[in-house]
């Protein structure tokens, strides 16, 4: 390492100081902030064509350009006040006013919506530089926007700009960084006559407690009836909050309108002028294959179908590729283990073993099958299905008591229950998000998925794997009518924006893929490796058996099993993958068909599929919705296992 | 006559979104107001949701049915004799 490497190293620690200028993406949801944040800063942020992919923000340093610059990737908001959790993020953090300049992301190919956020930003003093992405969308629309009038009109930069092929994406941080060092106030929304006097009015009753830049927004939040507004405005001065209702009302009066849309009115009809100004139609839109696929994608017979034949069909291909895949790179390592086990007897020999069992295990058996499904994740979050799915589920979830929209999280618990539980955030009402968090851990996530093609797959066949993955469907949805009785309340109407399709560049698909499976390599691998491990320590020192017959009257009595698989239950524990690598480590042979009966395979695979959600899992459980209903969650999985394997096993007795 | 009521990608105008003052602003939010032409694009199964087209930015809404009988329209006579 050279010297001067070292240097910047040692300016890290203290880079929280004010030296590294900060911007934060803000925009509507699903406008591309966090692939202009990838594309600035590497892949760190999910991105996903539906609304609610961010719900949490992401921090990251970048160098651009040669400046560096610290970026945070912020949820999507569709206006300063915030109608979900993920929402209220974004708006604490701007009240917090952590960011030098704001990046405000527009979608061009629907500039109206999106300029009544940019009218909102406009109102506050916190300086912005504009990037007018998607604009490849836009022309697809047949749009052309004039960048440099839209520009004028704010008073604020405005960058065109392209995030998923990085087009315009240094240019536009430039333009943040420039308005950082020179803040420009950017042009005030000018509403009618009645509105302007009203705010001017606000404004001079406001107390004196508050920033003069600070006033004007103050006043406008005021009378679009902000709650945490009025309550700072209400701690500093009862009265003036109370005169300035008053004003709110009668202005309200009359246009006679509900008093909180006033402004959200008159920012609509501006905004619908200000694109109609800057944006002309130069030629029809293409009506496009994409358009076209919906009507069978979203058609209400068709739709469920095609998914359902996608579907077998992936799961057919990655059976069959990631088999053969599998059996490849399984065969040495399993000759490797041998081998070193009978050159070293005792215990170095049973620690090799298990270190070549598990390098091996997380390498032939788990990733030929991950990786088809990370890929098949991550193309059906961008291409934008999640929210048709949503759209064609809702009125089926709504008799299991659900909302259309838990779908979008749900799907993406089939490649990890993880992200699932914490995209429930994306929903407006508690009850849902409740629900969710409860039924994501009954969905097959990848690493169950494993564990099926594995076993049922590889002695059952490729039609008992999709057995498998209606009875998870249909034991979810049981599970989701049941514990809706007892929350009460009814799923809001499902409310929400379909975006058009959109064909990821294969780049962005790959560092999506590559990130999870990376994250795969760097924290279960290990896992797995120590856990093999540590079985066979377990297995050399006898304790294995302990654990075994201190549970063979559930394993052995209660479900039929070889008691050799009761430690192998307890790994699984900690990652679902395990059970299948400690028990082929217990059983001593990948071909479970030899030592197990068919029943025993399928009670061991359902136990499996639905017992105590991993720890990853239960700890996220924890922080989204507590210990009290994290408790009732892992009650109910193992409740539901043990049911459910019984009555397996019951085929076998 | 409600969204309910429309036939599909028959556009019409939004005359009021009479269904509370909270929900008015949501579907405000995501781009429905009085005054827009929009058109029922699909329908969804098992009496779920509407597929709600807003004419003049072409962006797609899926909007429950019960919201969608509150969203009251009317029909774009004028639109058609000119
Ligand atoms: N065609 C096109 N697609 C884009 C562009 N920018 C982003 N996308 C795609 O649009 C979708 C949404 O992007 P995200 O970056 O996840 O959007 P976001 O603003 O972070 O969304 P939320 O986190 O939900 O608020 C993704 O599927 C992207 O691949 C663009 O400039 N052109
Ligand atoms: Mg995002």
């Amino acid at each position: 390492m050279k010297l001067k490497d070292i240097g910047t190293l040692l300016e890290l620690p203290d880079s929280n100081g004010s030296d590294i200028p900060t911007l934060a993406f803000v925009g509507q949801p699903n406008c591309g902030k966090s692939t202009l944040f990838n594309a600035l800063a590497g892949f760190k942020a999910n991105t996903g064509n539906f609304t609610g992919t961010s719900v949490e923000f992401t921090e990251s340093l970048a160098v651009v350009g040669n400046r560096r610059v610290r970026l945070f990737d912020l949820p999507g908001t569709y206006s300063l006040n915030p109608s979900d959790e993920a929402e209220a993020v974004t708006r604490r953090w701007l009240d917090e006013r952590r960011a030098d300049a704001i990046i405000l992301v527009l979608d061009a190919s629907v500039l109206s919506r999106s300029l009544e956020l940019a009218l909102e930003m406009a109102e506050t003093d916190m300086p912005f530089a504009i990037a007018l992405n998607m604009m490849d969308d836009a022309a697809r629309k047949g749009i052309s926007i004039d960048v440099e009038l839209l520009s004028a009109r704010l008073g604020v930069p405005v960058v065109p700009t392209v995030a998923t092929r990085g087009t315009g994406v240094v240019q536009v941080v430039s333009s943040a960084l420039a308005v950082a060092s020179r803040p420009v106030q950017a042009i005030r929304p000018v509403y009618d006559r009645d509105v302007d006097m009203a705010i001017e009015s606000v404004e001079a009753l406001l107390p004196a407690g508050l920033e003069p830049s600070e006033r004007r927004f103050f006043a406008v939040r005021v009378l679009e009836g902000d709650a945490d507004v009025e309550a700072r405005v209400g701690s500093l001065n009862r009265e003036a909050l109370q005169a300035a209702l008053c004003i709110r009302h009668e202005l309200a009066v009359e246009h006679g309108w509900p008093e909180d849309g006033v402004f959200a009115s008159h920012r609509h009809a501006i905004a619908v002028n200000l694109s109609e100004a800057v944006s002309k139609v130069v030629r029809k839109p293409v009506r496009s294959k994409r358009d076209r696929f919906d009507s069978v994608a979203m058609h209400p017979v068709f739709g469920p179908l095609a998914a359902f034949a996608a579907l077998a069909g992936f799961f057919a291909m990655s059976f069959f590729v990631g088999g053969a895949l599998s059996g490849l790179v399984a065969a040495p390592f399993e000759h490797l283990g041998e081998a070193l086990a009978g050159r070293f007897p005792g215990v170095v020999g049973a620690v090799f073993k298990g270190l070549v069992d598990g390098l091996g295990g997380g390498l032939a058996i788990v990733l030929p099958y991950l990786l088809p499904l990370l890929f098949l994740m991550a193309l059906l979050e961008d291409v934008g299905y999640l929210p048709r799915a949503a759209f064609l589920m809702d009125g089926l979830l709504h008799r299991i008591g659900l909302h259309g929209k838990s779908a979008v999280p749900l799907i993406m618990g089939y490649g990890c229950n993880v992200p699932a539980i914490v995209g429930a955030r994306a929903l407006e009402s508690r009850r849902d998000r409740l629900l969710t968090v409860l039924i994501s851990p009954f969905i097959a996530c990848s690493a169950r998925t494993v564990v099926i093609l594995a076993l049922v797959g590889a002695f059952f066949g490729l039609k008992w794997v999709i057995a498998f993955y209606l009875l998870n469907i249909l034991v979810a949805a049981g599970v989701g009518r049941l514990i809706s009785s007892f929350v009460p309340g009814t799923p809001f109407g499902l409310l929400m924006d379909i975006p058009p399709y959109r064909i990821p560049p294969f780049r962005s698909v790959a560092a999506k893929v590559w990130f999870r499976t990376r994250s795969f390599l760097l924290s279960a691998w290990p896992a797995l490796i120590v856990a093999s491990v540590l079985m066979a320590l377990l297995e050399f020192a006898g304790i294995d058996g302990m654990i075994n017959s201190f549970l063979q009257p559930f394993t052995v009595t209660l479900l039929g099993l070889p008691a050799a698989v009761g430690v192998t239950l307890v790994f699984g524990i900690f990652r679902k993958e395990l059970t299948l690598l400690m028990l082929f480590q217990a059983l001593g042979t990948t071909d479970v068909s030899s030592v197990m009966s068919p029943v025993q395979i399928m009670t061991f695979v359902v136990f499996v599929l639905f017992y105590i959600p991993c720890v990853a899992t239960v700890i996220t459980q924890v922080r989204e919705i507590g210990w009290k209903w994290t408790g009732i969650s892992v009650l109910l999985s193992a409740s539901v296992a043990t049911v459910l394997a019984f009555l397996v096993s019951l085929a076998g007795r | 006559m409600t969204l309910l009521d429309v036939s599909e990608s028959l556009p019409v105008k939004v005359v009021c979104v009479g269904c509370g003052l909270g929900m008015s602003r949501n579907l405000a939010s995501l781009g429905i107001h009085a005054g827009d032409i929009v058109s029922v694009v699909r329908r969804a199964p098992f009496s779920g949701p509407i597929l709600v087209r807003v004419e003049s930015t072409g962006a797609n809404i899926a909007v429950g049915r019960e919201m969608a009988g509150r969203i009251t329209v009317e029909t774009e006579r004028h639109r058609d004799a000119s």
